[in-house]
């Protein structure tokens, strides 16, 4: 599960920096590539804390919370 | 975009009000520290210096840029700038996400005496290592005891949670607002912009909740190697929503004064894409603390 998880946030970070280099090349091809790797960058986010909801629910994955106190 | 030579600044005092001010500001960081009674105010003095540069040097390149005296030349250089300004901050949240992953998964697991390694059990008798690690070694726990190893952490699913889902949200509605930008829709993004800064504020007000009732369950900044990475790490990202909160409260006051359209808006984006890469740090801290 911690697999998957990891797998999102490193796509996250590339479309981030998918929108960086869009920014960096600027004009309409550029800020259209920025808009769109930022778009996809927001709703794989999205998507990952719904997972994490969901995953906790099903109780595939429990949050560090859990641990036993002195 | 008025002529196509290379844009050569003209003399300016702003750079030496600049230096002035942040001369003064760690002059007096370093007296506060060393408790001398005229550092504060000095440091206070400092950073108002450093307040006023900033005000007036961004906006003499404001005004520069609305008055059409820049060229296709300078807005690359905008664009390099922020770039390498962009990659100083991943190295700097990287350094400390590194801290927490080397502490987590390397260093304590060593002194518990894993890995054959020089640091074993014996240097610190009793240690076990676990995590969160909330007594540095050789400190004497809150409860008395040598090593105060198991602790709470807060709930992942009060405060950590809503916080994430407030600042997703921010995320989708400058999402919003940068398509409403482009296609032209003024009020649409006159609104997501008053919508993004709202859930930015609220972030902080919950982020300033989280601290007190971690503070009050006796999670400090010195409280061992935990501790130490989790303040440093929310304390930094909730500077970096502080700074940008007070750029997207810039920009939604440059769109009132209409200086972006459709096609010309590096701010916006410059802005933008620093929105979304806090909004990514807090998910790998969201994720890295509380889950994984």
């Amino acid at each position: 599960m911690d697999f998957i998880v990891i797998a999102i946030i490193i796509v996250i970070f590339i479309a981030l920096g998918s929108a960086l280099i869009g920014m960096l090349k600027g004009g309409k091809e550029g800020s259209d590539k920025m808009f769109k790797a930022l778009r996809a960058r927001i709703s794989l986010s999205v998507f990952l804390f719904l997972f994490l909801m969901f995953a906790s629910y099903m109780g595939w994955i429990e949050p560090n919370s859990i641990l036993p106190t002195q | 975009m008025s002529n196509e030579k290379y844009y050569v600044p003209h003399g300016t005092y702003w750079p030496i009000i600049g230096s002035i001010g942040i001369s003064t500001l760690f002059v007096g960081l370093a007296n506060q520290m060393h408790d001398v009674s005229w550092g504060w105010p000095v440091m206070v003095l400092g950073f108002a210096i450093v307040a006023f540069m900033l005000f007036g040097w961004l906006g003499t390149v404001v005004n520069e840029s609305i008055g059409g005296i820049y060229n296709k030349q300078v807005d690359r250089s905008f664009r390099w700038g922020m770039s390498w300004f962009i990659f100083s901050e991943v190295m700097f949240f990287a350094a400390f996400f590194g801290a927490l992953l080397y502490a987590r998964t390397l260093s304590v697991p060593w002194l518990g005496g894993s890995d054959n390694n020089v640091f074993t059990p014996e240097l610190w008798e009793g240690f076990k290592a676990t995590w969160p690690l909330i007594t540095t070694p050789g400190e004497v726990g809150q409860n008395g005891t040598m090593f105060s190893t198991n602790f709470k952490l807060v709930d992942t699913w009060g405060l950590p949670a809503i916080n994430t889902a407030l600042l997703l949200s921010s995320g989708v509605t400058i999402t919003y607002a940068h398509h409403a930008l482009r296609s032209g829709h003024r009020n649409a993004l006159v609104a997501w912009m008053i919508a993004t800064i709202a859930l930015g504020v609220l972030f902080l007000g919950f982020q300033i909740t989280e601290y007190g009732h971690a503070y009050h369950d006796g999670l400090k900044l010195t409280s061992g190697i935990y501790g130490s990475t989790f303040y440093l790490l929310t304390g930094f990202h909730g500077f970096h929503v502080t700074v940008g909160v007070i750029m997207l409260t810039v920009i939604l006051y440059r769109i009132q004064k209409g200086h972006f359209n459709s096609e010309n808006h590096f701010a916006f984006e410059g802005v933008a894409w620093y929105w979304h890469f806090v909004d990514v740090v807090w998910l790998g801290l969201f994720i890295f603390v509380y889950w994984l």
